[in-house]
């Protein structure tokens, strides 16, 4: 079985190349959020294994999102992107509860299953 | 020479002529005495009565103290007749000798206007002049002062209609009488008058009131004590006083008068100073309109450099992103699925385009490249060209301007297309920018719906500063229902 996805991010053309690179990876896209509060509410009415999550959404960020989601009865595993490199966040991606960043120039697939398996 | 000033020294010469007349009476007298302290009295006083008169009226030819102080220069004359030997200018000289006394009253209760204003003062004026004018004529018919003891040696009377000593006294005391009220009344006004006055007028009042005042004072001693019998020694010597304290009255009126171009220089200081504090204020106002101005253009620099950030971020960089794994998927396919990988190629290369164009309105926001290279005209041309309301440039400077004036110039007219395409619901536009006088004029007109609030956003303002950062100006006029103009006026001489 294949482990469900839900897409986080505020542009339309990256969730959609998103969702064909994760498709084509294995991956099944239960669904796609626009904000942090569509994500949150998303995430606990679809259960998703995964969720790809931007750090910068229009409403709260994804630290914040990543803390929220912990608190769901089914805790999916979150996986922050961006744009912006890992160290433009400082310490904030060590310190959420994310299981790991990747900077969208090198999201795959295989990028993907390093950090969630 | 003005008329004004050609009758002046006429007065002046006349003036003279008189003193000259008083010394060879006086010096050729039989009756005064001493002759050379009385005429040392009539030239100190008349002569300087007469020329600072003379001299304040020149000055000051709307103010009567001028013009009354001559004439009390001009009556103390009278006192010099009536040292002749001739019977005719005796009795001339006993006519006018006290007149000279009423003018001064009048000079002083008026002083420094010189006009008559209360009923109180024209009272005053009005005995004394009656005590001195008419009650002394009066007298003058029925008295002969060469039958009296006081005046040995005068010429009689010519106008002597009679001897009758007991109306004489009663004229002469009624005379006493309405001269004595009348300097009473006169040192009660100098008195209430300096009360009243505030301190800058106190400088000018203080010595012209003050020598005044004593001198009515021993007048009135004089007088009063005259009739109480005093010895004429007293009387001599009271008189003596009191006419050698009015000799000093004109320095008194002239002290006055540099006093009052003291307070005036005061006033003037004053008003520079009120005026100073006014200018300094607008001064501080202005510097605080430019503080916050400045700190305005800083954070619209920030914002700026913000939105930069933000919209490549949004933008090209987005696009990139997603062109990145399509490539990366397209790879991936290369070998199992071309076809697909074909296609994902196509994509790629479509949304390639889609991030250059993006780019390239994104770098003329940030500056149009054409503007530095073909002008404002030009420039105005892409910017009519790229707006999806018509718009018409009805006037744009060919000629090259200071590049920070083209710049302001094309950004006012950039936003102020913008808006108009956003909000306006115009149906066009119309774009006139012309160099007059120094100034170049920006005007943005549309035939929308108006009512823009120049307040409500950021663009307008921002332009304002920016127009304003050159020393430009900027307005907005938006009735509802009657479009929009936004107008800039920047200087570029």
């Amino acid at each position: 079985m294949p482990k469900t996805v839900l897409i986080v991010d505020d542009h339309p053309g990256f969730r959609a190349s998103a969702r064909r690179m994760l498709e084509a990876s294995g991956y099944a896209v239960v669904g796609e959020a626009a904000d942090g509060e569509e994500a949150v509410t998303a995430a606990g009415v679809l259960a998703p294994d995964l969720v790809l999550l931007d750090v910068q959404l229009p409403d709260v960020d994804g630290f914040e999102v990543a803390a929220r989601l912990q608190g769901l009865e089914r805790t999916p595993a979150v996986v922050l992107t961006s744009s912006r490199d890992r160290a433009d966040f400082g310490d904030a991606v060590a310190e959420s509860p994310a299981r790991g960043f990747i900077a969208k120039a090198e999201l795959s697939g295989p990028a993907l299953a390093e950090l969630v398996g | 020479m003005s008329g004004l000033r050609r009758a002046l020294v006429a007065l002046g010469v006349l003036a003279t002529l008189l003193g000259l007349l008083s010394t060879a009476l006086v010096l050729t007298s039989d009756h005064a005495s001493p002759r050379g302290l009385l005429l040392a009295l009539i030239l100190a006083t008349g002569w300087s009565f007469a020329f600072t008169g003379l001299f304040a009226w020149d000055r000051r030819p709307q103010n009567n103290t001028g013009p009354l102080m001559t004439a009390v220069g001009f009556a103390w004359f009278f006192q010099a007749l009536s040292a002749s030997n001739n019977e005719w200018i005796f009795a001339i000289g006993i006519l006018g000798q006290n007149l000279s006394f009423a003018i001064l009253v009048h000079l002083l209760v008026t002083f420094p206007s010189g006009r008559l204003r209360t009923r109180l003062q024209i009272v005053t004026v009005g005995i004394a002049y009656l005590a001195t004018g008419p009650l002394n004529w009066l007298w003058a018919l029925f008295t002969d002062p060469s039958a009296q003891g006081n005046c040995q040696g005068c010429p009689e009377n010519p106008v002597l209609v009679g001897g009758a000593e007991g109306v004489a006294n009663v004229i002469n005391a009624l005379q006493v009488i309405g001269g004595s009220v009348s300097i009473v009344l006169a040192i009660g006004l100098l008195i209430r008058n300096w009360r009243r006055s505030s301190a800058a007028e106190r400088r000018v009042l203080t010595p012209v009131l003050a020598t005044g005042g004593l001198a009515f004072s021993v007048l009135l001693v004089q007088l009063v004590a005259g009739e109480l019998g005093a010895s004429n020694t007293f009387k001599g010597v009271t008189f003596i006083t009191a006419v050698t304290i009015f000799a000093c009255l004109p320095f008194a009126f002239l002290a006055g008068l540099l006093r009052s171009r003291i307070g005036r220089a005061e006033e003037v200081s004053s008003a520079l100073s009120a005026e100073n504090e006014q200018l300094t204020a607008e001064l501080e106002a202005k510097v605080e309109e430019l503080r916050a101005s400045r700190h305005r253009i800083v954070e619209a620099g920030y914002a700026e450099r913000r939105r930069v950030e933000r919209d490549l971020h949004d933008g090209a960089q987005q696009r990139l992103m997603a062109l990145t794994m399509t490539l990366r998927l397209a790879r991936e396919k290369l070998d199992a699925d071309p076809a697909a990988s074909a296609e994902l190629l196509d994509e790629a290369m479509e949304e390639l385009g889609a991030a250059t164009a993006e780019l390239r309105e994104f770098a003329r926001g940030i500056h149009p490249v054409v503007l530095s290279d073909r002008g404002l005209a030009a420039a105005l041309g892409g910017l009519a060209e790229r707006s999806p309301v018509p718009v018409e440039i009805a006037a744009a400077p060919e000629e090259r301007l200071p590049m920070p004036v083209e710049s302001a110039a094309y950004f006012v007219v950039a936003e102020s297309l913008t808006n108009v395409a956003r909000y306006a619901g115009a149906e066009l536009a119309t774009v006139r920018v012309e160099r007059r006088d120094g100034v170049l004029e920006v005007e943005v007109t549309d035939d929308g719906a108006g009512g823009a609030d120049p307040g409500a956003g950021t663009g307008l303002r921002g332009l304002a500063d920016r127009v304003a950062a050159i020393d430009g100006s900027f307005a907005v006029r938006s009735e509802p229902g009657e479009g929009t103009t936004v107008e800039a006026r920047i200087p570029c001489a």
